[in-house]
């Protein structure tokens, strides 16, 4: 991996120089909303925003999306309608949860339509600012090595430049003379100090150390129970996290034909119709029953398998569920026996 | 590959017949719809009708007389399959916001006082399947013309419709808004079935729940946090029950039996 070095004014010409790649996306602010927008330059993001309400993976794998269009014959797959897009500002969490992704939907199983998106998305992310509800260092995913094409430190008056991919060097090679390997003691220095001070920004402090064994301890818990009294079932927290892949599938067919098209939507294991099987059989009726396999999921069952857990710490649960149910909450539950109110 | 187009009757019983002009204004895919079906019966869109056995018959509408029940059984007994369309046939619309709470003779007299309804036998308005079997459910208030163009295509491709069964809230995030309930504010999204791509939370309003509950709600809770964040439980009440009818009146029975006020 390579480091470079940009001067802060430099980064709206090169943005504006790499858009020849492809389109320009980054975090944008508008009325309470924040997401990942298609922009025109760096003038019109918002670099400060936290979190983005969706994470990006909603560019890898849409909401809802046609797979492809079928008659008696036949089908065609509809690939080729996506466009080559590179995604500025998305941070350290979020590129974990891709990262994620990648194992899911590029390793074991190769998922063509999540991989023609992948292979047309840049990432070009940026070193954020926690808030009250980042927890990403609990989750050993404040700072990222893989997963990214570039990724820029603000360093105050200049940008330290991860150059993490062949595609991120062919983006700097279309302006060059904006980068420097000039690194000096002062870099370094400036950087060590970046890392001390992000780390003493964190307020929401949780421990997920031991998470699998608290959750095999508690797996008959009566804790589940308060906190499935208390669930909406709204899904929203698969919605907002960067590592929730499930999907459903469905047939639209064309009035008075059989030709039609096979969508895919995003789909969420807090729904009560996400286990139900033929028959009429659910194996997971209770509300409590559900929320359990989202949080032993994310917190013991992908640690067994993959040897981390699959919260990034985004806080995007934290930010969303409106009865306070999510990684921090549901953990401390479990440890202390006893639902917060 | 042909199939026999199938034979289809629209019915109307209480309500305000906006799911039927809802059919009659899929303008662009009028023709089609007249083409691939057999339109028996559709008393607002023609006057040559005929009873007879049908393979769907789509239904709108509360049932409130005797004499609609009488109809409606007759519907049901000639159709193969039964479809109710919006929110009054599916769980008893606006009319049945206050069903079961034993008040009803009161109202009515409030309302017609003596008169003498000859008529028909008036009663409490009740969704159509308090009366016979329903097959599928369109909801909405009115219903949306793309969820129903999607079934009946899928009804006469010889498939089974899919409508969406969770909440609104599920659109509503992949429509990147933030959560009105999150931010304090009343907002019937968990507690109401998608399919209207959630366009008042996108245009910023809360859901009224005009697509009716879902099948997995949890009323209980949704309530407690309403009155938590210091909303008065009888007023949230009128907003949940407004378009949940007999669905969410057995819902809220617990809750009303320990008092709203509690």
């Amino acid at each position: 991996m390579m480091i470079l070095k940009m001067k802060k004014e430099d980064l709206s010409t090169f943005l504006d120089a790499v858009k020849e790649w492809g389109e320009l996306w980054g975090p944008t602010k508008k009325d309470g909303k924040v997401s990942f927008s298609k922009v025109d330059s760096l003038s019109q993001m918002d670099l400060k925003a936290t979190r983005t309400i969706i994470p990006p993976k909603k560019f890898l794998y849409p909401p809802r999306f046609t797979m492809f269009d079928f008659d008696e014959n036949g089908y065609v797959e509809r690939t080729g309608d996506v466009p080559k897009r590179i995604l500025f500002g998305i941070h350290p969490c979020d590129i974990h949860g891709v990262v994620i992704m990648d194992k899911l939907f590029l390793e074991t199983y190769n998922d063509p339509y999540y991989r023609e998106r992948r292979e047309k998305t840049l990432l070009l992310g940026h070193s954020c600012i926690p808030d009250e509800k980042c927890m990403c260092i609990a989750t050993d995913t404040d700072f990222i090595a893989e997963g990214f094409d570039l990724f820029f430190t603000d360093l105050k008056m200049s940008y330290l430049v991860w150059v993490g991919s062949t595609k991120g060097h062919d983006l700097i090679r279309m302006k060059p003379e904006l980068f420097s390997r000039a690194l000096d003691k002062s870099d370094i220095l400036n950087y060590t100090a970046y890392r001390k001070w992000k780390n003493t920004q964190y307020k929401t402090m949780v421990d997920f150390t031991g998470m699998p064994d608290i959750f095999e301890l508690g797996y008959s818990s009566q804790v589940w129970d308060k906190l499935g009294d208390k669930c909406l079932s709204c899904g929203q927290c698969s919605m907002v996290c960067p590592t929730c892949n499930c999907y459903n599938v469905v047939d639209d067919v064309e009035l008075g034909s059989i030709e039609g098209t096979r969508d895919r939507f995003w789909d969420s294991c807090m729904f009560r119709e996400y286990s139900l099987v033929a028959g009429g059989h659910n194996f997971r009726e209770k509300r409590a029953d559900r929320l359990r396999l989202w949080y032993t999921h994310k917190l013991q069952a992908y640690i067994g398998e993959f040897g981390k857990p699959a919260c990034v710490g985004c806080g995007r649960c934290v930010a969303t569920c409106p009865v306070d149910i999510n990684v921090v909450t549901v953990a401390d539950a479990l440890k202390e026996q006893e639902v917060g109110k | 590959m042909t199939r026999q187009s199938p034979k289809v009757g629209v019915y109307g019983f209480t309500g305000c017949a906006g799911d039927q002009l809802m059919i009659l204004n899929c303008e662009d895919q009028l023709v089609d719809l007249f083409g691939a079906t057999e339109i028996r019966s559709f008393l607002m869109a023609k006057s040559d009708n005929h009873e007879g056995e049908l393979d769907v018959a789509f239904v709108e509408g509360s049932i409130s007389t005797d004499h609609q029940e009488k109809k409606l059984k007759d519907i049901r007994a000639r159709s193969k399959v039964l479809i109710a369309i919006g929110g009054c046939a599916c769980v008893g619309g606006p009319q049945a916001m206050m069903v079961g709470d034993g008040k009803w003779e009161e109202r009515f007299k409030k309302v017609y006082g003596n008169a003498k309804i000859t008529v028909a036998k008036p009663n409490e308005a009740k969704p159509i399947d308090a009366i016979v079997k329903v097959d599928i459910y369109i909801p909405g208030c009115p219903i949306d013309k793309s969820e129903f163009l999607n079934a009946v295509s899928k009804l006469v491709a010889g498939k089974h419709p899919y409508l969406y069964q969770f909440p609104v809230c599920n659109e509503c995030r992949w429509k990147e808004n933030p959560c009105i309930l999150y931010a304090g504010k009343f907002c019937g999204g968990p507690l109401t079935k998608a399919g209207c791509g959630a366009i008042c939370p996108t245009l910023g309003l809360p859901c009224v729940g005009c697509w009716g509950p879902t099948d997995d709600l949890n009323v209980t809770s949704e309530y407690q946090l309403l009155k938590e964040k210091g909303y008065d439980p009888d007023e949230v009440m009128k907003k949940l029950r407004k378009f949940g009818g007999a669905k969410l009146a057995e819902l809220v029975k617990d809750i009303e039996k320990k008092g709203a006020k509690a």
